[in-house]
């Protein structure tokens, strides 16, 4: 097959908007990496792009020496690693029975777990209740109301019922129990799943920030989506950070110390993302909208 | 007889699936106590709810808090803002990624296609916090690269983040940068099933790019677009709050506000529970009835639907 001269246009262009679309995706995060490693002089003569100018640690170090960034870092992780295992235990308990061919009353309550994608309390009566549960100031207040996400079980659900029958079969044939089916071979089979389903949670918890806003006053358990947006949010980098000398802040530049806290929260993401975008691609996603 | 071998062998199953129904038992109290309690909890919508009364001894007023969000004049204004942004949403973000997973079908060049799939899944990962931030420091008149650009081209700066008219297209457009990338999954894992044979047979048909496009690709995707136009239809009244929070300031509230960040500002921070819980009962409904109609309409018309 020979491309005609319209189709050469056509896969020309296709490359250059595809090309743009990922530079639009990639730019504004290199360029704040840049900005968090430059100096006040380059960023304030607006020369910084993707490459740091006049590279120094010195937001970074203001960060730590001046802020609860390490408080609120440690906060952030245990919210996540606890939140991810929790949930993630959690969705496979309740996934695991409703995929089960024959298992009586699975209709009814994958419909009604179904529901509650479509309908909610709402914000108000959702306080009522981790208030009222005592939750308040603590981080079960985040945890438990996202122990198991809908949409996750149903993605769950539909991958388990789509593992090789004959599998599972032979496994029984050799007498192999319910719990040993799920520890040796189920969740074995499943795990680019729940790879990324734990990416999921793990998203899902290190981003609280609305939760956070609502159910934890204590500054301490603070994390750092709320400690980055403060930061974002107050007019003067003085007011923000602690124990730095007047003569000490004319070096920094401002947008170099909330470029790097946005570097912080964004970090841990780069560093598991490679690993695990390789199983959302395919056959996960699919059936996922199916309810 | 027959009624008591069924029963039997009820009995006999549940007896055998015993295990299976201890595991599954955490995560139905789970939804009892975290879903349907709060949606059982929306009767404060129709008390003067009290904290310090409860559930059971709140005073009943029937629809009065109905009544006052219908005839204020603040329930337009919200009504407007919430359903522009859906609206704009639909027109211009809801193609991009069925668009985006064309384009990206067509690339014969297997790592260029990794590549550019890698990278545009990221932003979708990225909290709503880092955007805002990163938009603050990309759009403010203080030194912000595209106000310096604006500069630079002889025009006057634009404070973007302080702004009635720019709020609207601020929203889309980062709304685009989230997750236009990763909406695109679902349409390439459908386009991974479209059988290629369909294609060499219309080639020797003599079908050109564009007809196999119209006759073949975009079919097979029709149930996919359907199933998520349903879906966003029961969005249409619900915006990300936390998205619009982070944008909300005292200069663009007139346009930005939605029933979301009312019922935030208005439930939780000035502490109305009843009134606030009304509007969000009000906003839940609506969704629920659109999602539902959508659904109807589609399987009418001879789609699967979601439900």
């Amino acid at each position: 097959m020979k491309a005609t001269l319209g189709e050469k246009w056509f896969y020309g262009l296709n490359y250059v908007i595809l090309t743009l679309a990922a530079l639009s995706c990639l730019l504004p995060i290199l360029n704040i990496f840049a900005l968090s490693f430059s100096d006040s002089n380059s960023i304030l003569n607006g020369s910084v792009n993707i490459w740091p100018k006049g590279f120094n640690l010195e937001a970074y170090e203001t960060l730590i020496s001046g802020t609860p960034i390490v408080r609120a870092f440690m906060n952030s992780l245990l919210i996540t690693v606890a939140g991810v295992a929790f949930s993630l235990l959690f969705t496979i308990l309740a996934a695991y029975p409703l995929s089960r061919r024959g298992f009586t009353g699975r209709r009814v309550l994958t419909l009604m777990i179904v529901f509650t994608m479509l309908f909610n309390g709402g914000l108000i009566p959702n306080y009522l209740v981790v208030n009222g549960l005592g939750l308040v100031n603590t981080y079960w207040a985040l945890w438990l109301p996202a122990l198991v996400s809908a949409f996750n079980m149903m993605i769950m659900k539909n991958y388990f019922e789509n593992l090789p029958d004959e599998i599972e079969e032979a496994a029984r044939m050799d007498g192999c129990g319910e719990i040993r089916l799920i520890l040796r071979i189920v969740l074995p089979l499943s795990l680019p799943m729940l790879a990324t389903i734990a990416l999921f949670y793990a998203v899902y918890f290190w981003n609280a920030f609305l939760q956070v806003m609502i159910y934890i006053q204590d500054t301490r358990l603070l994390n750092m989506t709320v400690l980055v947006q403060n930061m974002i949010r107050s007019q003067s980098m003085m007011q923000f950070i602690n124990n730095v000398q007047p003569e000490d802040m004319q070096a920094i530049a401002p947008e170099s110390v909330k470029s790097a806290g946005i570097v912080v929260m964004i970090i841990p993401l780069m560093l598991v993302y490679p690993f695990l975008q390789k199983y959302f691609v395919k056959g996960v996603m699919i059936g996922a909208v199916k309810g | 007889m027959q009624h008591v071998s069924t029963l039997r062998r009820w009995q006999r199953q549940v007896r055998r699936d015993r295990w299976l129904y201890l595991m599954l038992l955490p995560g139905v109290i789970y939804f009892l106590i975290y879903k349907y309690l709060p949606m059982w909890g929306v009767v404060i919508s129709f008390q003067n709810y009290s904290p310090g009364l409860g559930l059971f001894q709140s005073e009943w007023v029937g629809l009065k808090h109905f009544e006052r969000l219908f005839s204020e004049p603040t329930f337009w204004m919200l009504f407007r803002n919430t359903i522009l942004l859906s609206v704009y949403q639909l027109i211009f973000f809801f193609p991009i990624p069925i668009v985006l997973a064309l384009m990206l079908n067509e690339l014969t060049q297997q790592a260029f296609k990794r590549f550019v799939q890698t990278v545009i899944y990221i932003p979708h990962f990225v909290s709503w916090v880092v955007i805002a931030g990163i938009s603050y420091l990309f759009l403010t008149p203080e030194g912000g690269f595209v106000n310096e650009l604006l500069g630079l081209l002889g025009q006057d700066k634009v404070n973007f983040l302080m702004s009635t008219e720019w709020f609207r297209t601020l929203q889309v457009t980062q709304v685009i940068w989230k997750e236009a990338g990763w909406g695109t999954i679902i349409f390439l894992a459908a386009l991974a099933g479209v059988d290629t044979q369909l294609y060499e047979a219309a080639r020797i048909d003599g079908a050109n790019r564009w007809r196999q496009l119209w006759h073949i690709t975009l079919p097979a995707l029709r149930s996919t677009i359907v199933i998520l136009f349903i879906l966003r239809m029961g969005d249409i009244m619900e915006q990300g709050v936390e998205h619009i929070l982070l944008l909300l300031n005292a200069v663009n509230r007139e346009v930005g506000e939605v029933f979301d960040t009312y019922v935030y500002t208005v439930g939780l921070l000035q502490g109305n529970f009843s009134y606030s819980a009304a509007v969000g009962l009000f906003k839940s409904l609506v969704g629920l009835i659109l999602v539902v109609a959508a659904n109807y309409l589609a399987k009418k018309s001879g789609e699967e639907g979601v439900f």
